[in-house]
């Protein structure tokens, strides 16, 4: 960019020169010359213009050059700036230490150690291509993993239920002894378990303290106390909340449940009073003027104004919190994040893998689901009853394919 | 019935003063229009009637009692009716009588059978018994102010203030909501007082006219006394004769409507 400067100026006085030289020559020249579609536009007879107009497009054109010249400057310099600061920190973050060794060799070795292949066509059998196969990603190899660890399905508590004739002692104790509902999805089970029961034990408290945070029903001072406490836990990642939960109650799918709910006070918290502050006057005041008293001023005039965002927020919280699950069972306290860390520390790459694919498609589910729900509520139409969503789904799904 | 004694009012908002120097009194059971062009004050007075916003000077005393908080014996109707959109009609009418009931029991909606006939026949004095379990945030202009005054009814109130309660509706449907306001108040015999700014409307309902203009009252009387100058002197420089003539021939050459025939009923 620098490089093009020399170039300008370059341009800049041959142009100068130029034009000092056509203004010895005739307007008309000049302008039927350089300028085809004007000249063509008067009809081939130029009229005359003031000598100070072009003055003043040399003089416009030169501040509009000094701006690009500047500007030019000045995005060179960021880019240099950006540069070294990422060098430095690339030096801090260990890129450069003898230690971090990186070899295609190395690489390729492991990412065949992620995605295991296997033979899938033998081309020597079919033609003159001995000795070559086709290759594929083992499924079966991550199948099996899957399958072995309980990851989607537990085959204990399935069995209570998928049997032949129906046991209905069994599927009483499912639901009721064994509580298998989670459980029967084995690990994935626990990890959604955690994100939803997390949910579940922030939301009150979430919603006790984003009121107590609003100027409306707290005075000033106090108010912020409870800002500050939503902050403060903000402030501080799901998974340190998670250790610290674990020296409290044990390492363990508790402890990090435990820590989502409470992660969930903080940011369920802020996003309410975020629609707090933005409510009408007009349906508190008339709630006052009925004479309600000020807990039924909070929820008829207050909440009810901001219902259907506080649940879309909330299942919005859910779907984080179901990523945090993972996240948090990293350190050990269950569910698919734990059993990622326990591959990984016996350098099991391909099982690591296969677990991370339960991952993907747990939370691809979980946020289809809110998604489509919350979708549904921010909607202003009617909503569909359960039986017409159920009985109704036949004609809808011809009425679709018709389309 | 209570008695309205408003005495020596004078409300300011910082520099600028909304009302000065305003005494009137209002028997019982009596149907005041207060008319007055935008920020002349009516909404304050109204406002400070219910107790939303405190006189800076004076008091209006209802029952004998200053207002100086809001009171059950005083409902509000609001210009944009202040309903909860996300609940039935029969749910927001139920609301208005929610002093008289603890947090959970509104919430969860136990309230006494009586306080829910109640609710139901303050609907039906309004018309919209029919679309009792409606969402109000589907229905049109109209109905909406019509539940903003079921609600007021379920209060029991003595004292029914409408701060511009036809300002935002099409004629028909502000016609259809005065005639409400008229028939609730004529039943329960409330003390009543509208605020408006439509000459013709007013004329055709009102029986005692307060006129403020600049935060003064420049008209205190009874239908036959608004005469063309009183009006000139309530809208001030503004032309109202036009006003004034439609008013007489919009009320006694159009057939009534479907609406207003069943709003006679």
């Amino acid at each position: 960019m620098e490089e093009s400067d020399p170039d300008n100026l370059v341009d800049e006085t041959r142009r100068e020169d130029e034009s000092a030289e056509q203004e010895t020559e005739s307007t008309e020249k000049r302008r039927s010359g350089g300028d085809p579609i004007e000249a063509a536009a008067d009809g081939g007879v130029p009229e005359q213009k003031p000598d100070g107009v072009a003055d003043e497009i040399e003089n416009q054109f030169e501040n509009i050059k000094e701006t690009r010249r500047q500007r030019a400057f000045g995005w060179a310099a960021l880019i240099g700036v950006i540069g070294f600061l990422t060098y430095q920190g690339l030096s801090a973050t260990e890129f450069f230490d003898d230690d971090t060794d990186f070899t295609w060799g190395h690489f390729s070795t492991r990412m065949t150690e992620y995605f295991p292949t296997t033979r899938v066509a033998d081309l020597g059998a079919i033609s003159s291509l001995d000795g070559y196969y086709i290759w594929a990603i083992d499924g079966g190899a991550y199948w099996s993993f899957i399958k072995d660890m309980n990851l989607i399905y537990d085959p204990e508590v399935g069995s209570l239920i998928f049997q032949f004739p129906i046991n209905l002692t069994d599927l009483y104790a499912f639901v009721f002894v064994e509580l298998g509902i989670f459980s029967i999805f084995g690990e994935a089970g626990t990890t959604l378990a955690m994100g939803l029961v997390g949910t579940v034990l922030g939301f009150p408290l979430a919603l006790l303290f984003s009121i107590l945070a609003t100027e409306r029903v707290l005075p000033f001072p106090f108010n912020f106390i409870f800002r500050a406490i939503m902050s403060f836990i903000r402030a501080i990642p799901a998974i340190i909340w998670a250790l610290i939960f674990v020296a409290l109650v044990g390492l363990g799918a508790t402890a990090a449940t435990l820590a989502i709910g409470f992660n969930t006070i903080g940011n369920l918290g802020r996003l309410f009073v975020e629609d707090l502050e933005e409510l009408e006057d007009g349906p508190i005041e008339a709630m006052e003027t009925t004479g309600a008293n000020k807990s039924q001023i909070v929820f008829f005039g207050m909440l009810s104004q901001v219902r259907t965002s506080f649940i879309a927020w909330t299942l919005y919280i859910f779907e984080i919190n179901v990523r945090a699950a993972v996240t948090v069972g990293v350190i050990g306290a269950g569910g698919l994040g734990a059993i990622v860390a326990a591959q990984q520390s016996q350098l099991n790459y391909e099982e690591m893998m296969a677990t991370l694919f339960v991952i993907f498609i747990l939370i691809l589910l979980v946020e289809l689901f809110s998604q489509r729900l919350r979708a549904r509520l921010r909607s202003d139409e009617e909503r569909r009853s359960w039986q017409e969503l159920i009985f109704g789904f036949p004609a809808r799904m011809a009425d679709s394919l018709r389309r | 019935m209570s008695k309205i004694v408003v005495d020596g009012l004078r409300k300011t908002y910082g520099d600028t003063v909304a009302l000065e120097n305003l005494s009137f009194e209002v028997e019982p059971g009596e149907f005041v229009i207060i008319l007055g062009v935008s920020g002349s004050g009516k909404s304050t007075l109204l406002r400070c009637m219910c107790g939303l916003n405190e006189p800076t000077e004076g008091e209006i005393r209802i029952n004998g009692k200053p207002m100086t908080a809001p009171r059950p014996e005083v409902a509000m109707i609001f210009q944009q009716h202040n309903i909860i959109g996300d609940m039935s009609a029969y749910s927001n009418a139920l609301t208005g009588g929610i002093n008289r009931t603890g947090l959970l029991s509104s919430i969860f909606q136990l309230q006494s059978k009586e306080e829910k006939r109640r609710a139901l026949a303050a609907l039906d004095t309004v018309g919209l018994l029919d679309e009792a379990e409606q969402k109000t945030r589907r229905m049109s202009g109209g109905q909406q102010q019509r539940v903003g005054i079921a609600r007021a009814l379920v209060q029991e109130s003595e004292v029914l203030l409408a701060d511009e309660p036809v300002a935002s509706l099409d004629p028909g449907s502000a016609q259809d909501v005065m005639r409400y306001l008229q028939r609730a108040s004529d039943e329960r015999n409330l003390s009543t007082f509208i605020s408006l700014h439509q000459v013709n409307i007013a004329r055709k309902f009102g029986e005692r006219f307060i006129g403020l203009h600049n935060g003064k009252k420049v008209f205190d009387g009874y239908r036959e006394d608004l005469t063309v100058d009183a009006i000139d002197k309530i809208y001030g420089d503004i032309d109202t004769d036009g006003m004034f003539v439609n008013q007489e021939s919009d009320s006694d050459s159009q057939p009534p409507t479907d609406q207003q025939q069943e709003a006679t009923l």
